[in-house]
């Protein structure tokens, strides 16, 4: 069976995205409250997820160049989305329609593969889910920086923290420790 | 879809005029069997002419502007669609039990005031699709890419533009000569 990687491979290769499409620091690719029914490649930059809880943003996962990422919610269900996905630093990506999406995995015989990537989400948002759970601040960051490091080069820390539920300044002050 | 470029040209040529023939073919009716439906809620003949005027609205000057900066004359006799291509254009042409496409607000014509002249200027829409394709046909139609309504970010190669325009015809023809009854 084809491995994820491949599937990726493949499906860039494949003449099914739009051209790129430029986002400035801040731009919103997907607002809440509408339905976005696409398959976001990114080609450079950074995206987060959103959510608006308590009448604050709240940073929900993050995109990072070589992901392809969906607003889900309305990707599965059709209905508007509770999330936003925001550029947080200039960006690119390319997208795809689900329709088209969806049909080309069909007929290329991916669909297998596209299972296990969705398996694979669900682990990584297991894990989050346990992350939330755990009171210490410590605790919080201590699962993240050994799960993504990646996530500290990428993002920058008023957003990691809002990730972590925690202030910008218990962050820097764990970091520091 | 591979195939000789103008082997495409001459298929897509011979469909146009079979569809000039089917839009005189309506404008020798009378106005009540133009406006007649097959239900509530379906287009009448009328209308499915009109939604292709709007589609042509936008594809026939994209079209045309792509031509008029295209530098290559076609090098390669051969076409072939684009994976993206090939699906839009086999969804667009009817087939058995097909199922109907959801239409965008604005392409969407249902109760307008419609009448003789919606189907002169799809007329004359058909004849400079046919003028296009003369035009058009040494150009590589591979090379030229032109955009699609619903997005300017999504490219299709010139042919299979041309291919998803001109099935579009062939879909909403066919469906204004069951509304009026003569299918």
């Amino acid at each position: 069976m084809a491995s994820l990687q491949d599937l990726i491979v493949k499906i860039t290769k494949a003449n099914i995205w739009s051209e790129p499409l430029s986002l400035k620091r801040g731009e919103h690719l997907s607002e809440a409250g509408k339905v976005d029914q696409k398959v976001y490649w990114i080609k450079e930059g950074c995206l987060q997820f959103n959510l608006l809880a308590d009448g604050e943003e709240q940073s929900i996962r993050f995109a990072y160049p070589g992901n392809m990422v969906s607003v889900l919610d309305s990707y599965i269900s059709g209905t508007a989305s509770k999330y936003s996905l925001q550029a947080l630093r200039k960006s690119e990506v390319q997208f795809c329609t689900k329709q088209v999406f969806e049909a080309y995995l069909k007929s290329e015989n991916l669909q297998e593969v596209w299972n296990q990537s969705l398996y694979q989400l669900i682990l990584e948002m297991m894990e989050r889910e346990q992350d939330l759970l755990l009171n210490s601040p410590a605790d919080r960051l201590n699962r993240v920086l050994k799960r993504s490091p990646r996530l500290f080069q990428e993002v920058p820390h008023k957003y990691i923290a809002s990730y972590l539920r925690m202030s910008p300044e218990t962050l820097s002050r764990l970091l520091n420790s | 879809m591979k195939i000789e470029q103008s082997k495409l040209v001459a298929e897509l040529r011979e469909l146009s005029l079979k569809h000039l023939e089917l839009v005189q073919g309506l404008m020798s009716l009378n106005h009540d069997q133009l406006v007649q439906r097959p239900h509530e809620n379906a287009w009448n003949a009328l209308e499915c002419i009109e939604h292709l005027n709007r589609y042509g609205d936008f594809y026939l000057p994209e079209c045309e502007s792509r031509l008029l900066t295209a530098k290559i004359k076609a090098q390669n006799p051969i076409f072939r669609s684009s994976w993206l291509g090939e699906y839009f254009a086999q969804s667009m042409w009817p087939k058995e039990g097909f199922k109907p496409i959801k239409t965008f607000a604005v392409m969407n014509p249902s109760q307008q005031d419609l009448n003789l002249s919606t189907l002169e200027k799809f007329e004359s829409q058909l004849k400079a699709w046919l003028g296009f394709l003369d035009r058009s046909q040494d150009y590589d139609w591979r090379k030229i890419k032109t955009g699609i309504s619903i997005s300017s970010l999504i490219k299709l190669r010139l042919g299979d533009t041309l291919r998803v325009v001109l099935y579009h015809h062939e879909r909403h023809l066919r469906q204004a000569y069951r509304a009026a009854r003569l299918a």
